[in-house]
């Protein structure tokens, strides 16, 4: 499943940036660890895997994002 | 004591180059930090503390001011310092980081240090007490005219520095105004989260001195307090505590998300800003008319965009400039 | 959670957040105290997710009066508590400084050992994004040279949990700094090594124990915090030149590791030291003396120091930038060492 800023995470239309991975591509993760962080306005959001399974990576460190983003997916399997 | 026609003027002209000024700064200061809010980006970097809503504290008490009256205020500073009359350019220049900023770029937007008008400020909370009794101290051993007044926020109160200078600045007698600018919120943890009484003059009672409190942001009250406060303190008749309800219309510091303050709370705050306030006040007495508002915004924008310009256009300091001024060199 | 899933990674402030937690869950005697440590998490994410956990009366946010709150934390770990207090910038220490060195580093002291004073001192360190003098300050000397006090700082998360955990379980006073920049607080900037893999359970990091975080034969690059990181990225420049640097993190200042300080520069000959903080009578004075006192031959040439210069810490960027300890610095401190 993918990975995805909700829609609601923030207010306004306000980018982000992915300031952390906290896990390596192809990690073995379990649904709701928190697999990275996402700032904005100084606010830092945490986003959670939304299944058990291998991490995939798709915004690097330092990528710009937005509400609705899909910033990588957790494959089960 | 109420404001003569050209002092209240002078207020409001005074509020407005104020507001107008932090509006210009916190577009400049956002430059290169979006989106990633990045400290250190950008031509103005680092921390910055604006001072929006608390414009009625500056005009109300630097009004009774000149320039070898002494004001130390703290890290939310670039009211009180437009008040005190510190060059606008030189301060601009210095926020920017420039070599023609008031200190070659050393000190920065917390760090602005004037002493053609007495003015300084610094980013430690309460810090700048001490120095405020210092200045009257000296002025009282030279025999020389001057008061000085500290800028605190709420939260210093909590300090030790500020119990310890109200003791001596009674127990001496000296020509001290210390106003505390009550905006509520000491960044996340609010006044009554902090403070163990309701309202912060009534200490003024542990040092036998006067306190008196001003409600609602009002700069004409503001100013009949603190003319009272001062004339005393030339008189030789000693301290003063004042405490005045402002409002923060922006956050603790640029880039705050504010997610402490309850919902609403900014709303109701900017439906009583200040400025229009008076603004609307003095049309309704006669004492600006349309054609006065539009000219004082024309000007307040001139002063703004040069102060800018010049900031802008002015040089870096050269990175071994660093290594200037630790010390005076020896005479 | 299943057995297999790899080991997630922490920012600094998740490990000090999560290391305070797990011995909250087990010790009801520690406590937090501090300004914005509450409902804000602290001001560096140090405290984030305490208050929802341990409630108001574990995790008390303090108004602005660092010499009560300090001289507080040293009474109630005297009467049997165990306080985490943050002393938010390094540089607020002016204002509470008796409360901590004539007091709480004292009292075992005074006490022949009868009091234990088990307080953790956390408190930010650092600059290089312009927040200018008094909020950019290391101070580790200051603190270091002053008997009493053990002192930490982690360069990375994992080194971070563990630490804190040790600190909490010192019967010490234990001062744990964190620099502001390995944080991970995407607003001052990130240090992508600092982030790294952290256990899930309860571990310690021994306290007096220097790591060797990069093996080499020709020079010792001796740091602390973000100075490890500085003299990795020197090490790499290096290596491209066929120059093998071994770097060495002190993690602790107090004890201080002189045997492995003492091993590394015997097998290179060589040392720098990097340090974020003023440069004299510090850190950097105090490692060179380690191995000149012990045995001077073991040096092929004169150590350099890389260190912050002998003035205030300037606001504008070129001037601070001018001033700070980076890689290249550390490169060419190799070079003056002549070959």
């Amino acid at each position: 499943m993918d990975i995805i800023i909700p829609g609601d995470l923030w207010e306004g239309d306000a980018e982000g940036v992915l300031t952390a991975w906290l896990f390596d591509a192809g990690a073995k993760v379990s649904e709701g660890a928190i697999v990275a962080e996402v700032m904005t306005d100084k606010v830092q959001y945490e986003l959670v895997a939304p299944n058990d399974g291998i991490l995939r990576i798709r915004a690097e460190l330092d990528a710009v994002v937005k509400r609705g983003d899909v910033i990588g997916s957790v494959d089960a399997g | 004591m109420q404001p003569g026609r050209a002092e209240k003027r002078w207020m409001y002209e005074t509020m407005l180059l104020s507001r107008r000024y932090e509006e210009a700064i916190e577009k400049i200061y956002l430059e290169g930090k979006q989106p990633r809010f990045d400290m250190a980006a950008g031509p103005i970097p680092g921390e910055m503390h604006l001072s929006n809503g608390q414009e009625p504290c500056a005009v109300g008490v630097i009004a009774h001011l000149e320039a070898h009256d002494t004001v130390t205020a703290t890290h939310r500073p670039h009211h009180q310092a437009i008040a005190k009359g510190v060059d606008l350019k030189e301060m601009t220049a210095e926020i920017f980081g420039k070599k023609a900023g008031l200190s070659g770029g050393r000190g920065g937007h917390m760090h602005l240090l004037d002493p053609r008008v007495n003015f300084v400020c610094s980013g430690i909370i309460a810090q700048g007490l001490g120095p405020a009794l210092g200045a009257a101290l000296s002025r009282t051993m030279q025999g020389k005219p001057g008061v000085a007044v500290a800028f605190i926020g709420e939260g210093a109160v909590n300090q030790g520095a500020f119990h310890e200078t109200m003791n001596l600045a009674a127990l001496w007698n000296l020509p001290l105004i210390v106003v505390v600018e009550d905006n509520a919120w000491g960044i996340s943890v609010s006044k009554k989260d902090s403070t163990a009484v309701e309202r912060n003059h009534v200490r003024a009672a542990a040092y036998g001195i006067p306190g008196h409190f001003v409600p609602d942001n009002d700069p004409i009250a503001i100013y009949d307090v603190a003319g009272e406060a001062i004339a005393r303190a030339r008189r030789g008749e000693g301290p003063t505590l004042i405490e005045i309800e402002t409002d923060r219309l922006a956050g603790h510091f640029m880039g705050d998300a504010e997610q402490y303050r309850p919902e609403g709370e900014k709303d109701a705050l900017f439906a009583r800003d200040p400025i229009p306030r008076l603004r609307d006040q003095m049309l309704a007495a006669g004492e600006l008319s349309a054609e006065d508002v539009a000219s004082i915004d024309a000007a307040v924008a001139r002063r703004i965009d040069e102060a800018v310009a010049f900031a802008r256009e002015s040089p870096y300091p050269e990175p071994s400039d660093a290594l200037e001024h630790a010390f005076h060199p020896v005479t | 959670m299943p057995e297999e899933a790899s080991t997630r990674k922490l920012t600094i402030a998740r490990a000090m957040a999560e290391a305070i937690a797990q011995e909250m869950r087990v010790d009801e005697r520690v406590f937090v105290m501090g300004e914005d440590i509450a409902a804000l998490g602290g001001v560096f994410g140090n405290t984030r997710g305490l208050l929802d956990e341990f409630g108001d009366k574990r995790i008390r946010d303090t108004p602005i009066s660092e010499t009560a709150f300090m001289g507080a934390a040293t009474g109630a770990a005297m009467d049997g508590m165990r306080p985490v207090v943050e002393l938010m910038f390094v540089d607020f220490m002016g204002v509470c400084f008796d409360a901590i060195y004539n007091c709480m580093a004292k009292n075992v002291y005074f006490s022949g050992g009868s009091f234990k004073v088990p307080v953790v001192l956390m408190t930010s360190t650092g600059g290089g994004y312009s927040d200018a003098g008094q909020h950019s300050q290391c101070l580790y000397g200051s603190f270091a040279h002053l008997p009493g006090m053990k002192v930490v700082s982690p360069s990375n998360a994992r080194d971070a949990k563990g630490l804190m955990t040790a600190a909490i379980r010192d019967d010490n006073p234990v001062v744990f700094m964190y620099h502001k920049g390995l944080q991970g607080m995407g607003w001052l900037g990130t240090e992508p090594a600092a982030i790294v893999p952290v256990p899930e359970e309860t571990f310690t990091t021994p306290i007096g124990k220097a790591a060797v975080v990069r093996e080499g034969s020709d020079v010792t690059i001796v740091g602390l915090a973000m100075g490890v990181h500085h003299g990795l990225r020197a090490a790499e420049q290096l290596a491209e030149r066929g120059v093998s640097a071994e770097v060495l993190d002190l993690r602790s200042l107090v004890p201080l590791d002189r045997e492995a300080i003492i091993a590394s520069v015997a097998k290179t000959g060589r040392l720098i030291v990097v340090d974020e903080d003023y440069q004299s009578y510090g850190v950097t004075g105090e490692i060179i003396a380690t191995v000149v006192e012990h045995d001077v031959r073991l040096l092929e040439s004169s150590p350099q120091r890389v260190a912050y210069p002998d003035v205030p810490i300037p606001f504008s960027r070129p001037l601070e930038q001018f001033c700070l300890p980076n890689a290249d610095k550390i490169v060419a401190a190799y070079d003056a060492m002549g070959h």
